[in-house]
């Protein structure tokens, strides 16, 4: 049996196995590339032109390693690496055609989860009468999901031609994405977001009688956190007890996204960084359907493929230049403050 | 009438897992017929019960005081067994969620509906309660013989029902969904809606049926809590009432004093 300090060690050396790995392939490359070195005199033209150009691959690999592969093991390991999220879509500016845009947005964040291995569940899905969706919540479980989508976090805008505009002018409307960090029941109650005479909860519907004398089909449950005023309804499922629970576990994400947000604040309090926080009513992002053009305009990337970004696929690009301008940020910032 | 959003979902989801087009689910709803029916299963508490007319649906209400019921159980009592008798017992939610939340219990349910006794049972092997911990049997609770009956096994450390307390003259004034495919004899309960409440205090104040530090859990109609606290208070029962979630006084729950 694992005993807890077990357990610790034990993720202690799952953490510390990305050095290991970084180190071996450093050697083993370095190694390669001194065995190529000999063979760069070789009296063979042949021989010697091969060696030059294997020898210039290592070199180019050698530098990889040592320009982006080591600095990146610097960044300190993200306390919420192991976290699942919580995904909430809400429309903004333009209407139906914002509903439609946010319908598109969580298909691809659907599929994005599911070429991720991650398990996607719409838990909340406010359909607009119009067409489209008014508002989600979509709970997306699996490991590194909160930290890949993360910076998903803010406005994004989409211009085309809306379905319903006959003059075939172009429109621009807006959808929030805000990513929360998903915390289990038992985790949430070791971080002691909250206590339950912090919170009010309500029923929504009347019943009249009750008990035998109905069967009302639904029981929508709204929860108040006192201290913050943050509110909750749900009503997507079908039983007062799991309408509860997730209701609880919205606002569990919610607390926990402020207190994350809190840290970091003081951290960069603390070194008088002038790195500013991310804005969460800031643009973030551009689907431009004329051009086939989606544009992150927090580090200017541009893919010329929308059909991609919105099936999912494309948008592992973004994700990925995100998460390495994050790195190079950091590590900036972990240099600054050393001097 | 008007199909919410919800259930239309409810259903699109329920057509697509079980491979059924959705016009005839639609249609069914349509013609009153419960969702729950329709869809085939009801959550309650953690778990997902099987539900088939015309067992009774169960209601939020109930789920709502068996959590609490476990909860008030699982500190009071314990590590050692405790046993659990369960009147009218239906699908067998009420034994099936306290087995579930508290390790301990073990519990018997009696019903005269054939069909609820088959479904509770269903019920225990879906949930994964096995036969040693919960077993439902076709008994009736009225019958005069009914505490020497064989699956009655006395004394019992706690007793729950939801017994039928629908008056005759409320149950002509019931919707259509509850009243054509609920089963009416899990609903009415006498003129009054009181029948089941007197045989059950009749019967808890026998000799040796309850331990001497039983819990007893009734579900009543929305006006008739008073009432029952009165018919259990002379037995030498302690009572007090809780409330539901949408501010009707619900549930007895009566110990020794």
């Amino acid at each position: 049996m694992a005993s807890p300090e077990d357990i610790d060690r034990l993720r202690q050396l799952k953490e510390s196995e990305p050095l290991q790995e970084a180190w071996d392939h450093w050697t083993s490359t370095l190694k390669a590339y001194e065995d190529m070195e000999t063979l760069l005199s070789d009296p063979d033209p042949a021989m010697k032109a091969l060696a030059s150009e294997e020898a210039a691959e290592l070199d180019q690999k050698l530098l990889t390693i040592l320009k982006s592969t080591f600095p990146s093991l610097l960044i300190p390991h993200s306390t919420t690496a192991n976290l699942s999220a919580l995904v909430e879509l809400k429309s903004g500016v333009g209407g139906t055609e914002s509903s439609l845009f946010l319908e598109t947005l969580l298909r691809m964040y659907m599929r994005f989860s599911q070429s991720n291995s991650w398990k996607p569940t719409v838990v909340a899905n406010n359909e607009n009468e119009g067409g489209g969706i008014k508002d989600a919540i979509v709970e997306i479980k699996g490991t590194g999901a909160y930290d890949t989508l993360r910076r998903e976090s803010g406005v994004h805008r989409v211009q085309r031609v809306p379905a319903t505009e006959s003059g075939g002018r172009v429109h621009t409307s807006t959808v929030t994405i805000i990513v929360l960090p998903l915390v289990e029941e038992q985790d949430a109650q070791k971080e002691s977001l909250y206590t339950m005479d912090e919170i009010k909860l309500e029923v929504m519907r009347a019943r009249g009688a009750g008990g035998q004398h109905v069967n009302k089909t639904e029981s929508a449950v709204r929860i108040t956190h006192i201290p913050t005023g943050i509110t909750v309804s749900m009503q997507d499922e079908r039983s007062q007890h799991q309408n509860k629970r997730r209701a609880f576990q919205v606002l569990s994400a919610r607390l926990m996204d402020r207190k994350i947000t809190r840290e970091i604040a003081e951290r960069r309090a603390k070194k008088n960084s002038l790195i500013k926080s991310a804005d969460r009513s800031e643009k973030i992002r551009t689907y431009n359907y004329a051009q086939e053009r989606v544009t992150d305009h927090r580090i200017g990337l541009s893919i010329m493929n929308l059909s991609a970004v919105i099936e999912g696929n494309a948008l592992q690009d973004f994700t990925d230049a995100l998460k390495q301008d994050f790195e190079e940020t950091t590590m900036e910032e972990m240099l600054e403050s050393e001097l | 009438m008007r199909l919410s959003f919800n259930e239309l979902r409810w259903l699109k989801r329920a057509a697509l897992d079980s491979n059924r087009p959705l016009e005839s689910l639609v249609q069914r709803r349509i013609n009153r017929e419960p969702l729950q029916y329709i869809i085939g299963t009801q959550p309650f508490g953690a778990l997902d019960l099987r539900v088939r007319s015309p067992v009774l649906i169960p209601r939020p209400e109930t789920e709502d005081w068996v959590i609490r019921l476990a909860e008030h159980l699982c500190s009071s009592y314990s590590s050692r067994p405790i046993s659990l008798l369960d009147l009218g017992t239906g699908s067998g939610c009420i034994p099936l969620l306290l087995c579930h939340l508290c390790p301990n219990i073990v519990a018997t349910g009696i019903d005269i509906s054939p069909n609820a006794v088959q479904l509770a049972n269903e019920n225990a092997t879906l949930c994964g309660v096995p036969h040693s911990r919960y077993k439902a049997s076709l008994c009736d609770f009225a019958h005069p013989g009914f505490p020497k009956a064989e699956a009655i096994n006395p004394p019992y450390d706690i007793l729950t029902s939801n017994p039928p307390y629908i008056t005759s003259d409320e149950y002509l004034q019931l919707s259509d969904d509850v009243a054509n495919f609920e089963d009416p004899t899990a609903l009415i309960g006498g003129y009054d809606g009181l029948e089941f409440y007197r045989l059950i205090a009749r019967l808890i104040a026998r000799d040796g049926f309850l331990s001497p530090e039983a819990v007893v859990a009734l579900e009543v109609g929305h006006s008739q809590a008073d009432a029952v606290c009165d018919m259990l208070n002379p037995t030498g029962f302690r009572t007090s009432i809780w409330m539901d979630p949408w501010g009707k006084k619900r549930t007895v729950i009566a110990q020794r004093r």
